[in-house]
């Protein structure tokens, strides 16, 4: 910089009141107050004294129209390979075996050299589009032309830590909140029932960095994800200890509110003792509502049959499927599912036997998901859904090691999907290189992926902004990032 | 905006450029004459053949490529490309045409793509075409018709932020403002009540009556201690009936130990404490916890506040520095470290400003971290400002989670030092004893069995990390996470254990066994790059990315016996890889590394034979034959003896900052933040806005491991001059004596931060506590013994409707208590609270469904036994992927960041948590047996003390009714007295009387 005087680039200047809350619960007179000084909630203002219990959930109208009511986020962590899944490659399949010049970088390092490892499925044409689609997804490729391939995805970093936190926090930074934190902290959730942000794990375990995953980072723990499992316990603590009916936890909370009533009758103005009371009753409700929203067995077969339910194969992820439709049925803003948990094979990581690893993790997948895009569709849901798949990153087209088919991570270039939720079917939108290694044409970052899923729900990426740390911080970060305008219909 | 429509509107544009009245100027005036603008943009007219180039060539590919972002939509990197003088004058880069040198412009490298760093326009590379079109053009001197100006972007109006901070507030020094005058004269205690009561006289307000004695007694113990008082301990309050009753208590209190575990939490938040460096490993920092010790003794020895700012900042800079000041430092090394970052570089400032952001907020209560990309938009910060600060940090050895540069090992005292370093010379001597009495045997042994071949066992106990990645020259190895770490059962230098024929790298270390003293010559052979270590000292470097397989050679003396040996090693092709051998006294030159039959190699000699092992042929049947059963006997124990000494003595360690000697590299703005794009050097210094000269930096002395600057920066902070600390740390006390700051935003008193509620209040208290010696529980004592801290929460109706957040302090508000002290209180009352101090952190049980969400369940958590798991919560393992469940769900801060205020949130989750959780149900459980314990076989008895318990108030008979209602309830509801005792025990650690804090 030549000059010294202060200039303005982008951070916007808006004086915004910190998040404060005057010993108040952040719910309360805080959030009403916050709300409102925020300028685009609709939520008016109520007398402090007369509001019993306001959710900070309570649902929120965003500042553009909305395309999407809801997000379902199938997240294939470990890195699905684009150039054996959707990213068709002819020209990778002669190269087999061939050591040649290209740059890579993922976590064995940068090379500029390495040996190719062929696509090691076929590609096939699908629906009225054409998409080539591998093998591995027969399912899922009968419903190319609901889907909006997006092939030129960039992403920050090749290393799963912090890849992971770019595509669920938008940084590679650790501490910043997830997307379905962003969403709920804008649109809140029309469900006081249910959690707004869900996550649901694959039964090996959690991604790695666990938590960070779906922490709220500097905001309210109000907007961070819950974890929602198929067996047991759906959330945690839902069920009364053992021996504990039904009855008795109605007389204990009936005893429980006399005393705080009384207690509050002294502090009348005191909204946040409202608002502590309302929670058990809230609590109470979750515990009856929470169970039903997980219980499929009300749905009947051919549904189940449609996500693979009951196949060995299937069954577990395909419940998790139509767990998820369910959830969204209900008014949950935000799920997300991992498909692949732990380290190593159990997710998509495939650095050793690519064949092996991508065939476990498809197969379980592919007719699920596409059950979960068929089922949403017949039900006339897909419009306002916005299904996304894709990992963290790619994988590359050499081969990790001196033997073998693993192949390494790769964020010059991927491929992710987005289907229904106002986003156009049948297209595809940028291309990598020849070999797959980078995109060339319409690189597209995950910041504009997030851009695009906040714009579908009504939110401006640029626009929505929390106060933290002396700024406007913003998912898409301080520089802003533009939404897929291509994609969406 | 789509691009269709933008297109249309930038094909408006061309139809009908608008001249702008500047390009109507530079049109118009005379040559040179345009003062304000580059001269080249003043130029006479360009050719038709220019004209007609630009137009039909050139306008086109920056219309679909370049407009959108600089200077159509928006302007990004300062720079717009929508007019000519904008392409010469540049943005935050420089120049995007450099007319005298166009083969150096910089819009020629960004369009070609040459690195991760140049890559414009960012949607991808453009056609060669469209790249030869833009290249010639530079070279024809970027010819552009002056009235054609496409900028239909506003830049963002520039503020003079500077001016406008003129006289701001608090950057005003601190005055010590007179006490005003009251009406209501017999309110006031002290002077914090005048200016209380002033601002409420003028507003008509009244202040609250004084709380009740129990009220008091247990908003006392909660500010103080963070722990409800006993029913005892409320009792000798009430019946206190001395004048300074109150005084005696708060006293009493601020002496207790655990005053210091509740205000060391309070400092902690701040700094962002946390024992792990998130990220997928999440890895424990070492002795992070000795930090958290060191908060809590200064706060309870009353540490003045400079001095703990000066520890923890340059607590290894001082001349007196001690193990204590040496772990404040730890300071430096809390926040999140990503152990393979994605770019080195980066993560390298990306450390930085962790400290800088962290230092900047907690101290001074400026967003500096704002500044690091460009200047400030609300503050009077440069981005000069900000690598001014960084500079006192630059020289910050960056954070590698242990090892040298992290750890220190400290002593007690001189003599215990002195102590350990007499043990641990004896340690190495005899070491180096017993492997010369091994090797003595063996060559012994070796001359009676005549066999030459009998190989000597040259390296010990070595060690591989195996690193994937292309390097240009010999890494930092030690900064890079290995692929795969191991033990060398064959004890050589052996490059067969890679996964990978190129881009790869190996650091082996191990102990070479010296037979004799002497020098020692060494032999490599290495393809790309190789670095040698005996005993510390560096006996070749050899890098030759050419690939030439020369011998390099290197010499060293030694003493006989054993020392450390290390070797680097990396490989970019598959190439010739990597042979080491040595020779001198007692060794004919062999192989230390393995034999590898593609590169054999007859110069280097032998490799060992592996087959063979002298210590098993001296302890079997031969050695018995040979040496004779004592002498074997012998060989066995002084083996035994070696595995024991090479344990290093013991010494206790902590987490600390160093730096990497006694001078500093060159600091420089770094360009949008980039590492890689450094711009103007600076010199540490304080941001313009204080208008203070240059600080004098001191000249460390020869033997210095640290460049001082920190003692600098410390000392300013930490001065009375400066405006902002001590406001900031009284600010701080009053918000959490108060529920809110008199600056309701602790860590900006900047111009985005809020404005005072009382500026004098505030200026008074500053300077009260300066004057005090920064002693902070003098503040305490004052802001407790004032009326204002001792008024009830009562309503008003007129001060509510004119005062509804209670911003002038009309009454006391009411406050939640926070995670820590709800998971404390709850042990307290159940009477498992295990209150001992200090130590490694406890791990209470997290519930397996939470584990689960770890990619390795269970993994960092080793579930403490009960005992431990009761003690408080501020000595819970701070993992920052995973979080105590009753802590997580009542807002403890996530620690990736300093937390100057803690959100209150009330949901769902918590109460399904407090109703439903495993702890809630076992300390229920325990608080059910204390009663049948404590209050006999009563139910009325049992139910009031529960209620007392948790209240500290004796309960009402309509109280006592209510609960032993309940208990018969539920037994009718077919409860086992047992479970309805306890049932209703955890609805009395439900209670919002039990969770509020009035």
């Amino acid at each position: 910089m030549s000059d010294n005087k202060p200039r303005n680039t982008f951070c916007r200047r808006t004086r915004r009141e910190f998040l404060w809350q005057a010993g108040a619960g952040f719910t309360g007179l805080g959030l009403i107050d916050l709300l409102t000084r925020d300028g685009f909630f609709t939520r008016k203002a109520e007398a402090a004294t007369t509001t019993a219990y306001v959710n900070p959930l309570a649902p929120k109208a965003g500042q553009l129209t909305p395309r999407a009511k809801s997000v379902i986020f199938l997240f294939m962590y470990g890195g699905p390979s684009h150039v054996d899944t959707f990213d068709y490659k002819p020209a990778l399949y002669p190269l087999d075996g061939k050591t040649i010049p290209v740059k890579t970088f993922g976590r064995g390092g940068r090379k500029n050299e390495g040996r190719v490892v062929g696509p090691k499925w076929k590609f096939k044409q699908y629906g009225q589009c054409g998409k080539w689609v591998s093998d591995l997804f027969p399912h899922i490729g009968q419903c190319v032309d609901d889907i909006a391939f997006i092939h030129s995805m960039t992403a920050d970093s090749p290393i799963h830590g912090s890849a992971m936190l770019m595509m669920n926090c938008g940084r590679i930074l650790s501490g910043h909140p997830a997307l379905g934190s962003w969403v709920n902290y804008g649109l809140g959730t029309v469900n006081e029932n249910l959690p707004g942000f869900v996550v649901m794990l694959d039964p090996t375990g959690g991604p790695i960095s666990g938590a960070k995953n779906w922490s709220s980072g500097y905001m309210p723990a109000t907007y961070q994800g819950v974890i929602l499992r198929t067996a047991g316990e759906p959330i945690l603590d839902l069920k009364p200890p053992h021996g504990m009916t039904d009855a008795m936890q109605r007389r204990l909370l009936d005893t429980l509110r006399e005393y705080n009533e009384e207690h509050r009758f002294d502090r009348p103005d005191a909204t946040e003792l409202a608002a502590r009371i309302a929670s058990y009753e809230l609590a109470y409700k979750m515990q009856s509502h929470a169970p039903e929203a997980v219980d499929i067995n009300s749905e009947p077969d051919y549904v189940k049959e449609m996500y693979g339910i009951g196949e060995a194969r299937t069954d577990e992820f395909g419940r998790r499927c139509l767990l998820a439709r369910r959830l969204v049925e209900r008014g949950v803003r935000f799920v997300q599912l991992y498909a692949g948990g732990a380290h190593n094979d159990s997710n998509w990581d495939a650095h050793g036997d690519l064949e092996k690893n991508h065939n476990y993790h498809a197969g379980r997948t592919d007719k699920p998901i596409a059950g979960l895009l068929r089922d949403l569709k017949q039900r006339g849901m897909l419009d306002e859904t916005l299904v996304v798949w894709g990992g963290e990153f790619g994988r590359q087209p050499t081969a990790e090691y001196a033997q073998g088919t693993g192949r390494d991570h790769n964020s010059y270039g991927f491929t992710m999907w987005m289907a229904g939720g106002g986003i156009k079917g049948g297209i595809s939108v940028g291309e990598t290189d020849e070999l797959g290694a980078a995109a060339v044409s319409r690189r597209l970052h995950v910041r504009n992926l997030h851009a695009t899923i906040l714009h579908q729900l009504g939110l401006d990426p640029n626009r929505l902004s929390y106060f933290y740390g002396g700024l406007d911080q913003k998912l898409v970060g301080v520089e802003g990032a533009d939404p897929i305008h291509e994609l969406i219909a | 905006m789509s691009e269709s429509q933008l297109r249309r509107q930038w094909g408006a544009a061309i139809l009908l450029p608008f001249v702008t009245a500047a390009a109507l100027a530079l049109a118009l005036g005379p040559r040179g004459e345009a003062a304000d603008a580059p001269p080249a943009t003043v130029e006479a007219a360009i050719s038709p053949a220019d004209e007609a180039f630009f137009q039909e060539k050139v306008l086109p590919i920056l219309q679909d490529n370049c407009f959108q972002c600089h200077g159509g939509e928006r302007i990004r990197a300062n720079l717009i490309l929508t007019r000519r003088e904008g392409v010469l004058k540049g943005g935050d880069h420089g120049p995007a045409v450099s007319l005298d040198n166009p083969d150096e412009s910089l819009l020629l490298a960004m369009i070609s793509y040459k690195d991760d760093r140049h890559q414009m326009p960012p949607s991808g590379k453009l056609a060669n075409d469209q790249i030869a079109i833009l290249t010639q053009w530079v070279h024809r001197g970027a010819p552009w018709p002056a009235e054609l100006d496409f900028t239909t972007a506003q830049p963002e109006q520039e503020v003079d932020l500077f001016e406008q901070a003129q006289g701001f507030w608090a950057f005003q020094p601190v005055k010590r403002p007179p006490t005003p005058t009251v009406e209501n004269r017999d309110w006031p205690t002290n002077p914090i009540d005048a200016f209380i009561l002033a601002r409420l006289e003028s507003e008509g307000l009244h202040p609250a009556p004084e709380a009740d004695r129990i009220t008091l007694v247990r908003r006392a113990y909660y500010d103080l201690l963070g722990l409800p008082p006993t029913p005892q301990q409320v009792d000798a309050f009430v019946n206190d009936t001395r004048p300074d009753a109150w005084e005696r208590l708060v006293d009493e209190l601020l002496a207790s130990p655990h005053y210091g575990e509740k205000w060391g939490r309070f400092w902690l938040d701040l700094v962002r404490y946390a024992e792990t460096n998130s990220y997928e490993r999440d890895n424990p920092k070492p002795h992070a916890w000795r930090y958290r010790d060191y908060v809590i003794r200064s706060f309870n020895a009353n540490k003045p506040y400079d001095r703990f700012i000066i520890e923890q900042l340059a607590g290894d800079e001082l001349p007196d520095a001690t193990a204590d000041t040496y772990i404040a430092t730890g300071f430096y090394r809390l926040g999140i470290w990503d152990d393979e970052p994605v770019d080195r570089e980066q993560a390298f400032y990306d450390g930085l400003d962790d400290i800088v952001t962290t230092t900047g907020e907690v101290f001074l209560g400026m967003t500096v971290g704002c500044a690091r990309c460009h200047d400030h938009k609300i503050d009077p910060l440069r981005q000069r400002d900000y690598y001014s600060l960084l500079a006192f940090f630059r020289n910050i050895n960056h954070f590698r989670n242990g090892g040298p540069t992290d750890e220190r090992m400290i002593f007690e005292s001189e003599a215990a030092r002195a102590e350990y370093e007499k043990r641990e010379a004896e340690r190495v001597q005899r070491l180096n004893q017993t492997q010369q009495e091994l090797i003595a045997i063996e060559n012994r042994f070796r001359m009676l069995a005549s066999d030459s071949e009998l190989p000597q066992k040259d390296l010990d106990d070595l060690h591989y990390r195996f690193y994937r990645d292309t390097w240009d020259a010999l890494p930092d190895f030690d900064t890079l996470k290995p692929e795969d770490t191991g033990r060398i059962e064959n004890n050589l230098f052996d490059i067969r254990l890679r996964t990978r024929d190129e881009a790869f790298g190996f650091v082996f270390e191990g102990d070479l066994i010296v037979p004799a003293d002497g020098q020692y010559e060494f032999f490599l052979h290495a393809a790309d790059g190789a670095r040698l270590l005996v005993a510390g000292k560096e006996v070749i470097r050899h890098e030759s990315n050419n690939n030439i397989r020369q011998q390099v050679t290197g010499t060293i003396d030694l003493r006989a016996g054993r020392v450390p040996i290390r070797l680097e090693y990396y490989q970019r092709l598959d190439e010739f890889g990597l042979k080491l051998a040595w020779a001198g006294p007692g060794v004919k030159k062999r192989l230390l590394s393995a034999p590898d039959d593609a590169h054999a190699d007859k110069q280097l000699g032998k490799a060992p034979e592996l087959n063979k092992d002298v210590a098993a042929l001296i302890l079997g049947d031969t050695g018995k034959a040979l040496l004779g059963e004592q002498v074997v006997r012998e060989y066995d124990s002084l083996r035994k003896r070696l595995e024991a000494l090479k344990r290093p003595t013991r010494a206790e360690h902590a987490l600390v900052v160093t730096e990497a000697g006694r001078d500093a590299p060159d600091t420089f703005v770094l360009i949008r933040g980039n590492a890689s794009a450094p711009g103007d050097k600076v010199t540490p210094g304080f941001p313009a806005i204080f208008n203070l000269p240059e600080p004098t930096l001191p000249t460390p002395p020869e033997n210095a491991t640290t460049t001082l600057r920190r003692s600098v920066l410390a000392r300013w902070i930490a001065s009375p001059d400066n405006p902002l600390t001590a406001r900031v740390m009284v600010n701080r006390l009053w918000q959490q004596h108060f529920g809110r700051g008199i600056v309701a935003t602790p860590s900006d008193f900047g111009l985005g931060g809020e404005r005072p509620s009382h500026p004098e209040l505030l200026d008074w208290l500053a300077s009260e506590f300066v004057d005090s010696g920064w002693n902070i529980k003098h503040m305490h004592r004052l802001m407790m013994t004032s009326s204002t801290y001792r008024m009830a929460g009562t309503t008003n109706p007129e001060a509510l409707a004119k005062d509804p957040t209670n911003r002038l302090l009309w009454r006391y508000s009411m406050r939640r208590i926070t995670g820590e002290e709800l998971r404390d209180s709850i042990l307290a009352v159940s009477g498992k609270l295990n209150l001992k101090m200090f130590g490694p952190s406890v791990y209470p049980p997290i519930p397996r469904e939470v584990m689960q969400g770890q990619s390795e369940p269970g993994k960092g958590w080793p579930t403490s036994p009960p005992q431990e798991a009761s003690r408080r919560s501020v000595y819970v393992h701070v993992k920052r992927s995973l979080r105590l469940p009753i802590l997580e769900s009542y807002d403890a801060p996530e620690s990736d960041f300093s937390c100057p205020v803690r959100l209150v949130t009330t949901q769902p989750t918590q109460a399904l948590g407090m109703l439903n959780g495993t702890f809630l149900n076992e300390q229920a459980e325990h608080l059910a047996e204390r009663l049948r314990r404590e209050a006999g076989e009563n139910m009325r008895d049992r139910v009031a003390l529960a209620l007392q318990l948790v209240t500290c108030r004796k309960p009402t008979e309509t109280q006592i009714a209510r609960g032993v209602e309940l208990i018969e309830g539920l037994q009718k509801d077919g409860a086992t007295p047992e479970q309805a005792l306890k049932y209703f025990c955890l609805v009395t650690l439900n209670l919002n009387a039990f969770v509020y804090v009035d």
